[in-house]
């Protein structure tokens, strides 16, 4: 399974591959980890005239702290990450979806980035974005300059993101969730590293007095692209957690998705397990609000 | 404030579709000329005989083609040669010790019977060796994950496991 | 010189000695671990070209017309051979162990009027590397025009479906029609109860971490034939090659390397390793071509998929009075060998370990427009997939535990030799003797409590059991293997055998019966095998017939060579060849060490020196043995496992896994669990993972890794190991079993899983039993389904 041939780019610096986009527009393509292009390639079920590989451009590697945000460069790999400090302590919701991306030979090579630009709407990245109302930012494009995105405007479709063809996603900004906040990931995938066959992700923050102050349930694998359960967020939003029943707003995360059915799993199945991962994701992310211990690695695992 | 203000799109040059890469496999320079999608494993295997890193797949999933490129394990078949250009590789017979025999990793394999057909074998040996580098003393949840990158379909995993869990515990002892 | 040997059971059987019964660390394995195996793929000869298929996309089709102009106009193409370069002028084309005679499909290697399955290899490119080649398969224009695929066996078989192949003018490609037996009626007209079920197993692929792979080489001054192929049987590649070209057999040479696992896939040549050979043939330049894994998992070869009905008679008791069996098999399109039937030894093998008086089996294969068949590991086991779980619905339709029920119908020791209902007869096994260590070992009673408790817990536990008898094949041209044992100008020991040792630590476990027989030191034993220029013939490496045919042959030829050497030195010495005995590679007078002779002084006098010798002296230091085997023999095991089910997501955890096994005197301990556990965990795959998929149109949708699931190191449970060792009346005793771990697999875990559901009164006769398929059945199997899940949630979380 050999690759359709491509003429390769391999520019230092962000201008330079911003100008390769610009100049072979529809023909080229952005390779950044190569974990899910290449592949794409090799089975010949995509074609590009001309690769631009951003390995080189060390600019777009980078997590910083953006006051409020943490920054990360698009081209930051999983692996780097999620053994980031600044990751661990102030996106955990981010620290814990990591472990969960494919296996640690992939985390090596596969980035942040590159996740949200392919846009599997079961790829851990792209919801742990719209769960956190994370904001993207490309370079390039017809205006010449950088562009915000909000996360909720960035995945389209299926595989496909609002990004022009001639932009390159540079950068993920995470908001930090302050207070009594708690994180959770819960998902089911057939094998270890597998992409979830259904999964919630899942972040609350308690007010004073122990009630929900603010909710986010994001859903994995439920859609064409990643689901926020709105309805589910509003119903919890000012309750106290010991008036919830967990499992009934599970059950309305998933109530206006329609996932799909294929050889792995139908579509009731993929609700009714997502439902089950929302209850699950939620209850944990509770927990660790209440225990007042902020972002830890406690609940790290699904 | 942007982090990257790309007001000047600076005019590319020409792509390559052929292209001499160069790159330390197993501590020797090597080069050669390559076509720009050859993969890395392609390359390592035809252009340099280190035949020792197989193709299972070709698309990432089965790990017999992992190597390192500049310390980490990876998938050689998901990586282009160009994309290794300048790279630090190294392939399963680059474990070999200096005074040649096995590496502990290698050696644990053969005591607890880690392989059969043993062409995932280099895969999972370089896997193995570079986890159990970066992590001394994992779990054994933690282990049978780490090694789930890597499949065989003769052993039923057995003998890996407990070839893994063997080296880690000989890698801790001799390292103190 | 040949021999058959029947010991008695009353033979003394090797105990463990230095070598036999040791788990002696493996030969294979500096090599392989440190990357110096050479796999096909790493052979490199001069002027070597690249090939790559061309293939249909269409299930069934007329093929109008096939443009290659384009493809041939690429730099870097040498040729793009279609069927009418290639097919033309070939004898028949069939498998030593069929025979001419056995019904198949028609051989072809590139198709011609018609494409039968999607993958259906239409065209070759031969380029000068794979990259071009693939990149000309592309521009190949096939002409098809479709025909409706035919893809399910009932269909297949009504008036109304097309032909698979209109030559043989039905898609019934065998039938073992059910003998009549008044006997068999009575027992069901007399029966206390009769139960029946039907069962489905899936299509599954056998996929070896090396896909399939050539490099043929036709030198046309010699008109000799070079093959390097990742094969499992290199005399049946010959064989073959020989009989569709019309070539002496000596003037073909196939060597087999270090081979990536087979598990039945590369037991034979199929249609692209003879399309290649024939490439090479007609272009005179040596072609390498290498299966890709979406080629592999399209083309390779698939297996199982079929369904079996049975129907069990019982008395009041539980004991079985009677069963029939009905099988349909889906074998595709070009199915190999032979028509891809495995009933033939279905049929046989059926009772199993049981008491069963009287049965009766009809068997169906039918062609349909997929990827024909296999042989994978255990073809036939939809015995005991459908058996064993048959008996656990009997059991659970009765009352009776499922161990108990197995304890009533077993076979038990004081009945041996048992001769079956199908004239199979089984004098050194221990079914019952496994059924109990198995039980033992998994702490069944205790399980039954653990799962009452944990059920009133609302957590779904299940215990499954499958019970099985193994044939090893050596019936026919199976039944004999050669070894040459010869020993070397410098006293060590060459050893030459016929196998195809893929996996199979023959090199490891040959070198230890010789050593062990020849009384020598196991590193001086040098093991060769795989290259048909020079080794004995050899029926291939499968089959579970290794430790039986291939020992056999092993043990034969060191025991004639230490004849020969005690002989030998018998004359050196001039003493009788009894007063002497061999050990550590030397021969001295019983008693008198300092008489000792090294292997190594006498073999430069028979070699060099043996103008000293006597008159007489036997100075031919080499001895090739053809062992013969009785056509079968059988070995035995226990599986059984222990699962939890998640109800909400249908996930089934493995909590523990044993295996009692019976294969007579193991040579290598250690070899034997690997095998075991091989198996085992491809039998996982298939209940749990691996599922080959067709859609309506017989498109493939799991032609990749990322939908067809192996399972791996994070799914694979701990297997226990019991070991019941009743040797086989063979010299040496051992007995054969690489196929037996994923033969009872799928029936144990299936057992579990039903087990664990059946409170909820849900049973799942067909597999996978994908979390998907589990949830499926849950929730169907609920009035109020909402409301139930809205409880288990809460229970769960609760």
């Amino acid at each position: 399974m050999k690759s359709a041939p491509f003429s390769y780019h391999r520019p230092e610096t962000l201008a330079v591959a911003v100008g390769t986009l610009a100049a072979f527009g529809d023909e080229a393509k952005v390779l950044a980890g190569g974990q899910s292009l290449v592949p794409v390639m090799a089975l010949r079920l995509g074609r590009f005239g001309h690769i631009v590989d951003l390995g080189q451009v060390g600019a777009l590697r980078y997590v910083r702290d953006d006051g409020g945000s943490i920054a990360v460069g698009a081209m930051t790999t999983h692996a780097a990450a999620g053994r980031d400090p600044l990751v661990a302590g102030s996106v955990p919701l981010l620290a814990r979806a990591i472990p969960f991306i494919g296996h640690f030979q992939i985390r090596n090579r596969g980035t942040v980035g590159g996740s949200c630009a392919h846009a599997d709407p079961a790829a851990e990245i792209p919801v742990v974005a719209v769960t956190l109302d994370a904001e993207m930012e490309a370079a390039g494009g017809a205006q010449e300059r950088t562009r915000r995105i909000p996360a909720a405007e960035f995945f389209a479709s299926t595989y496909t993101t609002t990004l022009e063809p001639d932009e390159v996603l540079t950068s993920l900004r995470f908001p930090v969730w302050p207070g009594r906040s708690g994180f959770a990931i819960r998902e089911f995938a057939r094998r270890s590293g597998d992409f979830a066959l259904a999964g919630a992700l899942c972040a609350v923050t308690l007010d004073a007095g122990g009630r929900i102050e603010r909710a986010a349930i994001g859903l994995l694998g439920l859609g064409a692209v990643p689901v926020r359960a709105f309805q589910a967020e509003q119903a919890i939003t000012g309750a106290a957690p010991r008036d919830l029943d967990m499992t009934e707003t599970g059950l309305l995360a998933v109530a206006d998705t329609d996932p799909p059915d294929d050889v792995h799993a139908t579509s009731a199945y993929r609700r009714r397990v997502g439902a089950a991962m929302a209850a699950q994701a939620l209850t944990a992310a509770v927990a660790e609000a209440q225990a007042g211990t902020g972002a830890t690695q406690e609940a790290a695992d699904g | 404030m942007a982090d990257h203000v790309a007001e000047t799109r600076e005019a590319p040059e020409q792509g390559v579709s052929v292209a001499q890469v160069s790159m330390t496999v197993n501590g020797t320079v090597r080069r050669a000329t390559v076509e720009s999608r050859k993969t890395l494993a392609d390359t390592l295997r035809e252009d340099f005989g280190f035949t020792g890193t197989h193709l299972g797949c070709e698309h990432g999933v089965c790990g017999a083609c992992t190597v390192l490129v500049d310390g980490a394990a990876v998938r050689s078949c998901l990586m282009f040669a160009v994309q290794a250009d300048g790279a630090d590789v190294v392939t399963v017979e680059g474990l070999t010790p200096p005074g040649g025999g096995l590496s502990p990793v290698q050696q644990a394999f053969r005591e607890e019977h880690g392989l059969q057909c043993g062409f995932c074998t280099p895969g999972f040996v370089v896997s193995v060796t570079a986890y159990l580098r970066d992590n001394p003393a994992p779990s054994d949840a933690a282990l049978r994950d780490a090694l789930s990158g890597n499949l065989c379909r003769c052993t039923g995993y057995q003998g890996i496991i407990a070839a893994a869990r063997r080296a880690a515990r000989e890698l801790a002892e001799g390292a103190s | 010189m040949s021999g058959t040997e029947a010991a008695g059971a009353s033979s003394p059987v090797m105990a463990a000695g230095r070598y036999i019964g040791q788990s002696v660390r493996r030969r294979e394995d500096p090599r392989l671990l440190t990357g110096r195996g050479r796999y096909v793929d790493d052979i490199v000869v001069p002027g070597v070209l690249h090939a790559a298929f061309v293939r249909s996309t269409v299930a069934h089709g007329e093929l109008r017309g096939v443009d290659a102009e384009a493809a041939r106009a690429l730099p870097g193409v040498v040729a793009v051979l279609t069927a009418a370069d290639l097919n033309p002028g070939l004898r028949p084309m069939w498998q030593t162990m069929m025979g001419p005679q056995a019904p198949a499909a028609p051989f072809r290697p590139l198709a011609d009027t018609d494409v039968r399955y999607v993958g259906d290899p239409i065209a070759l490119v031969v380029a000068e590397n794979r990259y071009i080649a693939e990149d000309a398969a592309e521009l190949v224009a096939a002409d098809i025009e479709p025909l409706e695929p035919v893809l399910d066996t009932g269909a297949a078989l009504d008036g109304a479906a097309s032909l698979v192949h209109p030559e043989l003018g039905s898609n019934l490609a065998g039938a073992i029609p059910a003998a009549a037996s008044p006997a068999l009626d009575a027992a069901f007209g007399d029966a206390a109860h009769v139960v029946t079920e039907t069962f489905y197993q899936h299509r599954y692929v056998c996929v070896p971490m090396e896909t399939r792979g050539l490099v043929a080489q036709w030198d046309p001054a010699s008109e000799q034939l070079t093959v390097w192929a990742a094969t499992q049987g290199p005399h049946e590649f010959r064989a073959i090659c020989a009989r569709i070209l019309g070539l002496p057999e000596a003037r073909i040479r196939v060597i087999m390397g270090d081979v990536g696992g087979g598990f039945g896939q590369k037991m034979f040549p199929m249609r692209e390793d003879i399309a290649v050979v024939l490439a090479a043939r007609r272009l005179g330049q040596p072609v390498k071509w290498i299966e890709d894994r979406n080629e592999n998992l399209l083309s390779g070869g698939h297996a199982r998929e079929e369904q079996m009905t049975v129907s069990v008679a019982t008395d009041d008791a539980g004991h079985f009075t009677g069963v029939r069996a009905e099988q349909v098999e889906n074998v595709g399109a070009y199915p190999f060998p032979g028509n891809g039937s495995t009933a033939g030894a279905g049929c046989l093998i059926f009772p199993g370990p049981y008491r069963i008086p009287a049965m009766s089996y009809d068997a169906k294969a039918v062609y349909t427009t997929t990827c024909g068949r296999c042989a994978y590991r255990g073809p036939w086991m939809m015995e005991t997939v459908a058996r064993e779980q048959m008996v656990d619905v009997v059991a659970r339709r009765l009352g009776i535990d499922p161990l108990e029920l197995r304890r009533r119908n077993v076979i038990s020791p004081a009945e041996l030799p048992f001769t079956t209902a199908t004239g199979m007869v089984y004098d050194t096994v221990s079914p019952a003797e496994t059924l109990e260590q198995a039980a033992a070992l998994i702490g069944y009673d205790a399980f039954r409590k653990e799962q009452e408790a944990a059920r009133e817990q609302g957590r779904l536990l299940g215990i499954g059991l499958a019970l099985y008898i193994e044939p090893s094949q050596s019936f026919g041209p199976l039944g004999t293997e050669g070894a040459t044992v010869r020993l070397e100008p410098d006293g060590r020991v060459a050893l030459i055998m016929g196998t195809a040792s893929h996996g199979q630590s023959l090199e490891t476990t040959m070198a230890q019966v010789v050593a062990e027989n020849l009384g020598c030191d196991i590193a001086d034993v040098t093991f060769m095998q795989g290259d048909t220029a020079f080794v004995p013939y050899g029926a291939g490496t499968g089959g579970s017939r290794s430790a039986v045919v291939s020992a056999g042959a092993a043990r034969g030829a060191a025991l004639g060579l230490r004849e020969r050497i005690v002989a030998l030195a018998a004359a050196v010495l001039e003493v009788a060849p009894g007063d002497l005995e061999v050990a550590d590679s030397a021969v001295a007078v019983r008693g008198d060490p300092a008489s000792a002779i090294p292997f190594a002084k006498l073999a430069a006098l028979a070699y060099f020196e043996h103008a000293t010798l006597p008159d007489g002296a036997p100075t031919t230091l080499e001895v090739t043995e053809r062992f013969k085997a009785p056509p079968f023999t059988f070995s035995n095991a226990c599986h059984a496992a222990t699962v939890e089910v998640d109800s909400v997501t249908g996930h089934v955890s493995i909590l523990r896994y044993v295996v009692s096994e019976d294969c007579g005197v193991m040579i290598n301990p250690m070899v034997v669990e690997g095998q075991i556990a091989g198996g085992v965990v491809q039998g996982i795959g298939g209940v749990l993972y691996e599922h080959m998929v067709y859609d309506a149109d017989g498109n493939p949708l799991t032609s990749t890794f990322l939908d067809y699931l192996l399972p791996t190191a994070a799914e694979a449970p701990v297997i226990e190991y019991g070991h019941v060792e009743t040797a086989s009346r063979l010299p040496g005793g051992a007995k054969g079993m690489g196929e037996g771990g994923a033969i009872a697999s799928p029936a144990a875990l299936a057992n579990a899983i039903n087990d664990a559901l059946a409170p909820l009164g849900v049973h799942l006769a067909s597999q996978p039993m994908s979390p998907s398929a589990i949830v499926t059945a849950i929730m169907a199997s609920d009035d109020a389904r909402d409301h139930h899940h809205e409880e288990v949630l809460r229970e769960w979380l609760g």
